[in-house]
């Protein structure tokens, strides 16, 4: 209880020190902007009367002032938020659980993210960050933010157009499976594609997708396209239990996750548009719900372990 | 002419694959009932090893431990058909969770390693059967459904396929755990 005093403690003297920092670094920023648009209404003004030499010359001094400030203060801004990652995020996940260690620039590695077979195209921008890591039980798990983009190349007339599209964006999560398995089952949301090949596997067999599983559990295979090499692994991993446990996980989520079983490790894809765990920059550290959106995003990853039963070690698996 | 002989090209080709996807149907029924069987027969050669550690910690539970070794001598004999095999492997599964729940009342034997490794393996081997039988359940579905649906009935018939039952579920995995009864073994 007194450690638990003292960490709040900690934190609030660790806020207020980072607050004035922030401010700060808020009013450089409001500062730059504001001479930024000075910048543009000088040259408006230059080429309204007709004196565009004494616009260009007028606005060079609000420019050249505004991005050294710029500059200057993205060094404070970022050492500040490696800051606040490290003091403020670091500190409030103990509360979650006390084995959670936060690495905020390793993330989940690429070729995990490729061999996870979670999605079937390979990544040609990879961005991942916020890696968290934890123990419950006898159960490790870690999860992180990850970006994962592809590009597509399209000749016109001024050359060649890349476009970026995105494969993934949110938090990938993973863990220790509790049973043991050869080779690897994957779960992903029916789309119409994923549709059509389940029922040419199921009704032209010879032109179909041989790896579908057919699930006796309706609304998991109304929601979900099951493959795996195995039909019997693939039933002995998603039981009926299992298959309701992962149903309702997914009811908590916007759009559908994904799941793959393979290396004896669950992976869990939770596509998410928000960026988790970064510094506020233009609004007050000091606000109670600073930390509510991150802190229960942390505490919905933690129960997995205990939604999934993953705790349960009774098949051989240590 | 030319249509005509499209028509009977592409009723062929629909015939072929009626034919490929009906065959293929039922080899997966075959397939999936011996991947049952084969886990079955790894699940009896579990038996003499747990009888013989249950053995040397208890001395009252002798009748379940003659009843499960005779069960087992049975199911292994041979000659048997699946429905026999079946029902035997029910009642063999049964015994051994009756064993299970008495072995409560032996610490000495619950705390017993190699115990504890059997169970474990006992309880794998369980749930594997149990993912089997949903395998061969969801391939029979699968063929009873292409061989009664048109246009495959009248491949069905030239065949002689005919529907094949599911497994059913156990009426002891059927119903709902009981405490009192448990307790009352």
């Amino acid at each position: 209880m007194d450690s638990e005093l003292n960490s709040k403690v900690n934190l609030q003297e660790i806020l207020n020190t980072l607050e004035v920092d922030r401010k700060k670094i808020s009013e450089t920023y409001k500062t730059c902007y504001i001479l930024f648009g000075l910048t543009l209404v000088i040259l408006v003004i230059g080429l309204l009367i007709r004196f565009p030499a004494l616009g260009i010359i007028g606005c060079l001094v609000p420019l050249i002032i505004g991005i050294v400030m710029y500059f200057k203060i993205d060094d404070d801004a970022k050492k500040y938020k490696a800051d606040y990652k490290m003091n403020v995020v670091a500190s409030a996940l103990k509360t979650v659980n006390e084995s959670f260690v936060f690495a905020p620039l390793s993330g989940l590695p690429e070729y995990e993210f490729v061999s996870s077979e979670l999605f079937t195209t390979e990544p040609d921008r990879y961005k991942t960050q916020d890696l968290i890591t934890g123990t419950t039980d006898k159960t490790s798990f870690w999860f992180a933010e990850v970006h994962a983009e592809y590009k597509t190349q399209t000749q016109t007339k001024n050359g060649t157009r890349t476009e970026w599209h995105t494969i993934f964006k949110g938090i990938i999560f993973a863990a220790d499976f509790n049973k043991n398995f050869n080779v690897s089952t994957v779960v992903r949301p029916k789309s119409f594609g994923a549709s059509l090949g389940a029922w040419f596997s199921k009704n032209v067999f010879s032109f179909g997708n041989t790896e579908v599983v057919q699930l006796e559990n309706t609304d998991f295979d109304n929601k979900f396209v099951t493959y795996s090499k195995n039909q019997i692994e693939a039933r002995y991993i998603l039981t009926p239990a299992m298959m309701e446990r992962i149903l309702d996980l997914n009811k908590k989520c916007d759009e559908t996750i994904s799941i793959s079983f393979i290396h004896s490790k669950m992976y869990i894809a939770f596509p998410l548009s928000q960026n988790y765990f970064e510094a506020p920059i233009h609004s007050s550290l000091l606000v109670p719900d600073l930390l509510t959106d991150d802190l229960s995003i942390v505490k919905f990853m933690h129960d997995i372990i205990h939604e999934l039963d993953l705790n349960t070690r009774i098949w051989g698996k240590e | 002419m030319f249509v005509i002989i499209g028509l009977f090209a592409f009723l062929f080709i629909i015939g072929i694959i009626i034919y490929n996807s009906l065959i293929g149907k039922r080899n997966q029924v075959t397939n999936a009932f011996s991947a049952i069987d084969v886990m079955l027969k790894k699940r009896f050669d579990l038996i003499p090893n747990l009888v013989e550690v249950v053995k040397q910690y208890t001395n009252y539970e002798q009748s379940t431990l003659t009843k499960i070794v005779e069960l087992r001598a049975k199911a292994t004999s041979g000659n048997l058909t699946d429905e026999e095999k079946a029902s035997l492997d029910t009642q063999l599964s049964s015994a051994v969770k009756g064993l299970m729940v008495t072995v409560e009342n032996y610490p000495d034997l619950k705390a017993n390693t190699n115990f504890l490794n059997l169970q474990t393996t006992w309880t794998e081997s369980e749930e594997q059967i149990a993912a089997a039988r949903r395998t061969y359940n969801s391939a029979v579905t699968d063929y009873n459904n292409a061989i009664m649906m048109f246009p495959g009935n009248m491949f069905a018939g030239m065949l002689g396929y005919t529907k094949i039952e599911v497994l059913a579920t156990p009426e002891e995995e059927r119903k709902n755990i009981s405490a009192k009864e448990l307790f009352n073994n």
